[in-house]
């Protein structure tokens, strides 16, 4: 009798699942709309009486600042409202359009109010705030409520937190603060931090509530295929208003707008999947695979041209010989299996590599190599460097090669330091490093001269742009061609169960040697542009874990963190960190600390990361299928 | 050759230290096959939590009085980082692919690293107290105060261990956790208590090292624990992972070549350059390189439970 009350409890009737607020559909539907538009209309008003806020919100009639994302917020859940509200339209969102307007309309809300709060906490009180603020707030508020009004998704699933989901974020919640208070007692400065991590607590369970809320993405018919000439025009259009986002997003010139802009990127991908409109696009993209490649390349190289410095470019560039190092590692962590801690060591042996046959004048080695003889010696002797790490460490059991290579990693920076011809052989300059190191120049183009394209002067970091575009291009393709083929199948069986692996006839040693040299190579590459982008080369930045991307421990957060055992996974977590890391400057001293929690916590809730490949989907979550598992492999 | 019985006496007490931080990295290894690499923190924490003791007393209290409350501060604070790291970080990933506990202890390791930068003060190095009395001389060995702590910490400890692990109840029930943790949970252990006191015991010990640490060199730093760590571990695998008595001959083999290296590898022709202490470090990976090679399972052989 108990028995079938609880699987009632737990598995109701799917249909009778009510909206959180009833009223009669035609009012929830107004309510939406009406309450988007006025939000988007609100952002035309003053919200604050004083422009020291940055932005300027004091101006009638335009907007500035976090406004526009208001703006955007209220567009959007007003026009996803209308395509929810009119069944013609529903070919326009195939998915849950309902469910897309809540999320708009919760972006919206969330915009709004943390612009609201940020005003009232920085300008000290809620007098700063003019009735157009308030007028916003509420007009976010009021569409936040139609949404919740409109019927819910088939799928969707009881979103009330249960008693011990309560409990466990009261305990959460209480816990951080009370840690926060007792460091803010000893002055740590990174007391104020544990306390906003208390404020995230109830955050992140009102999101999981939402998602419970939605039910899971909507599953799909594949659509009528349309001409490719239509497909491509469809394609650039998105990717322009990608670059656009992108662009956007790199501009922003104080953190507020940033968190803000994150908020609204955030909850607007969430609302476009769940509208189905995400799962059209990922169609036409993959179904013109060459295309979208060609294509997506093109709008990559066109960011020099939209952003609005070389300041940015300079951004563009770091970011890139970021990503392109994190996406290396993935070949080693994330197809393999392999945790490589010292992998920023590749990247300086490439980058060493290179500033010593640069010709620069503080350089030992008197030679001066045209690029892409440097490029391939980088590349070379990292790989080189990879073999000789990984060959005798690699026939053991796979948890040693972390501890070489967090050791060769610190290693390789005392030896660099050494190498001054003081304390060792005169080879790398030891602590000034290697100087002045000469920029490229490439069939007559030199690098480091700003050259006038189509009207628009391109500076010398966006040279390097676009020549790091094309090796990014190259480490791409190695990656992708490698994962789909015989060796990429090999890597994964490996990683999965190397017995088995080893049973079915694949050579372990060999394929793991194999992916460790690949890496190493890959992040020599990247570092060989490297020491040409910085002028210079010193040891100080390949560390374990440092203050400024790219060490060790950033490239592995991007990757685990990103998504292992994807292309696109590394490429955004790196964005995303770096990013952050100069966005958010008042996070620039506790920035390792959020990095060194965020690992944790993936590793507990998302363990694949942002962009999930599947497999490792599969693979991180077989213990959730089969509670029984035995503890003897616990962490082996 | 004149100073070598001094260079033998300062590789003891390096490597009495990496010995009591490996006893650690080997415990929690034989039982749940995880390289915890947030141990050189645990280290770390329990130098910290000591000098904390110690700063609160003030400056006018004896050290003979202040250091057993040193110690017990700083062995609370590893003991009670370590446990806690295991029952929110670790223990929910007990079936979890092996790279998920990794990249989490990681995660820990930086984050506690973090925490500890974060106390005002000077970031760099802060002054540890010092024993007093001293310098004492055997025969050509000169040693401070702080020698004589470690190596009688060490012993002490050791002498613990194997008593600890050979007679009592919970000794035993570790030991058949190693060998089979399945097969020791039908028996009646509870294995996750085991577990903790594996993390516990480990950590009392570190947090030993860690004071014996701040004695000798007479600072602190927020990142000692990451090349000692590192070091200590080497030291583990040198003795045999799992091992407990490995450990600690591991520690000492492990401070004696880094010791002697530096000492005399200058005199090795064509390598004159290679003998300071400034590469003493790059020997000891040397060291952990050969042994995977030529004997992975290190000196007195490892105890790692069959895997299936």
């Amino acid at each position: 009798m108990t028995d079938t009350k609880t699987l009632t409890t737990e598995q109701p009737d799917q249909a009778a699942l009510k909206p959180a607020v009833r009223m009669p559909a035609a009012v929830a539907h107004g309510l939406a709309i009406g309450g988007g538009a006025l939000t988007a209309a609100s952002a035309f008003l003053a919200w604050t009486y004083s422009s020291s806020f940055p932005g300027d919100l004091t101006i009638s009639g335009y907007p500035g600042g976090l406004q526009w994302l208001t703006l955007t917020a209220g567009l959007l859940t007003a026009l996803m409202g209308v395509i929810a509200a009119v069944p013609g339209l529903r070919v326009l969102a195939p998915g849950n359009p309902g469910n897309a307007t809540l999320l708009f309309a919760v972006g919206g809300v969330a915009v709004t109010w943390f612009t609201l709060i940020a005003i009232a906490v920085q300008l000290h009180g809620l007098v700063n705030l003019t009735s157009g603020g308030w007028v916003a707030g509420v007009a976010s508020l009021i569409a936040l409520v139609g949404t919740l009004g409109l019927p819910r998704a088939p799928g969707s699933t009881v979103c009330a937190p249960t008693r011990a989901e309560w409990l466990q974020t009261l305990y959460a919640g209480a816990g951080l603060l009370a840690v926060g208070y007792l460091l803010h007692l000893t002055g740590n400065g990174a007391a104020g931090l544990v306390m906003a991590g208390a404020g995230v607590v109830p955050i992140a369970r009102l999101c999981i509530v939402l998602k419970h809320y939605t039910g899971p993405t909507p599953t799909l018919r594949a659509a009528k295929r349309l001409p490719v000439a239509v497909d491509v025009v469809l394609m650039i259009l998105m990717l322009a208003l990608a670059l656009e986002i992108f662009a956007y997003g790199v501009d922003t010139p104080y953190g507020q707008l940033f968190v803000g802009f994150l908020a609204v990127l955030c909850f607007s991908l969430w609302a476009l999947s769940q509208s189905g409109l995400l799962r059209r696009a990922t169609e036409i993209f993959e179904r013109n695979r060459a295309w979208a490649a060609v294509l997506g390349f093109l709008t990559a190289a066109a960011f020099v041209f939209v952003q609005q410095s070389d300041a940015d470019a300079a951004l563009g560039v770091n970011v890139l010989i970021f990503a392109a190092t994190a996406l290396g590692l993935n070949v080693v962590v994330g197809l393999a299996g392999l945790l490589d801690l010292g992998y920023v060591a590749f990247l300086g042996v490439g980058a060493y590599a290179a500033a010593l046959v640069s010709g620069a004048v503080t350089s030992s080695v008197h030679a001066t190599f045209p690029f892409w003889a440097a490029a391939l010696t980088g590349a070379a002797v990292s790989g080189i460097f990879g073999v000789l790490l990984g060959a005798p460490t690699l026939r053991v059991r796979g948890d040693y090669l972390a501890i070489v290579t967090l050791g060769f990693g610190e290693i390789f920076r005392i030896v660099v330091s050494n190498l001054d011809g003081v304390s060792g052989p005169n080879v790398t300059g030891g602590p000034n490093g290697i100087v002045n190191i000469p920029d490229l120049s490439i069939l007559g183009f030199n690098l480091g001269n700003p050259h006038t394209i189509l009207g628009a002067t391109i500076g010398r970091f966006a040279n390097y742009f676009w020549l790091m575009l094309i090796i990014m291009a190259i480490i791409m393709l190695v990656f992708s061609r490698a994962a789909d083929s015989r060796i990429g199948r090999a890597w994964v069986a490996i990683r999965e169960d190397e017995t088995a692996a080893t049973a079915m006839g694949i050579n372990g040693f060999r394929f793991k040697l194999l992916a460790f040299a690949l890496g190493a190579a890959l992040a020599g590459l990247a570092g060989t542009v490297m020491a040409h982008v910085n002028f210079s080369v010193v040891p100080d930045p390949f560390v374990f874990a440092g203050p400024v991307p790219p060490n060790s421990a950033f490239l592995l957060a991007a990757v685990v963190i990103g998504g292992m055992g994807t292309v696109s996974g590394p490429i955004v977590g790196a964005t995303l960190f770096y990013l952050l890391q100069q966005k958010l400057t008042f996070l620039q001293s506790n920035e390792l600390l959020i990095f060194g929690v965020a690992l944790i916590l993936f590793m507990r809730l998302r363990p694949e990361g942002i962009i999930a490949s599947r497999r490792r989907q599969l693979e991180f979550h077989e213990a959730e299928d089969a509670p029984a598992a035995q503890l003897s492999t616990a962490g082996a | 050759m004149h100073e070598l019985p001094q260079n033998l006496a300062n590789g003891l007490f390096l490597g009495a230290m990496y010995g009591l931080i490996a006893v650690g990295y080997t415990m929690v290894y034989g039982i749940i096959q995880l390289i915890n690499f947030a141990h050189g923190e645990i280290f770390m924490t329990g130098a910290f939590g000591a000098l904390a003791v110690y700063s609160k007393l003030g400056a006018n209290v004896s050290i003979w009085l202040a250091l057993p409350l040193m110690i017990v501060g700083g062995v609370a604070t590893a003991t009670l980082v370590a446990v806690l790291a295991e029952r929110f970080a670790y223990r929910p990933l007990r079936n979890a692919p092996r790279l998920a506990p990794l990249i989490t202890a990681i995660g820990l390791s930086i984050f506690l690293q973090q925490l500890v930068w974060g106390f005002p003060g000077n970031k760099s190095a802060r002054v540890f107290p010092q024993l007093p009395g001293g310098p004492f001389h055997l025969g050509s060995v000169v040693f401070q105060s702080a020698d004589i702590f470690v190596v009688v910490a060490a012993v002490l400890s050791t002498l613990f261990l194997a008593y600890f692990v050979r007679s009592t109840r919970t000794g035993r029930a570790m030991q058949a956790t190693a060998q089979d943790p399945d097969t020791a949970k039908l028996m009646g252990i509870d294995t996750d208590k085991v577990i903790v006191i594996a993390f516990a015991i480990g950590a009392v010990f570190a947090a030993i090292a860690g004071i014996s640490s701040g004695l000798r060199y007479g600072q602190i730093e927020y990142n000692m624990g990451f090349l000692n760590g590192l070091f200590a571990f080497t030291a583990a695998v040198l003795g045999g992972i799992g091992n407990i008595y490995g450990a600690m001959l591991g520690g000492l083999v492990l401070g004696l070549a880094q010791t002697l290296s530096a000492a005399y590898i200058q005199y090795i022709p064509g390598m004159s350059q290679f003998g300071s202490q400034d590469w003493s470090g790059v020997w000891a990976f040397v060291i952990l390189i050969l042994v995977l090679m030529f004997r992975p399972q290190g000196l007195l052989g490892e105890r790692v439970a069959d895997r299936a």
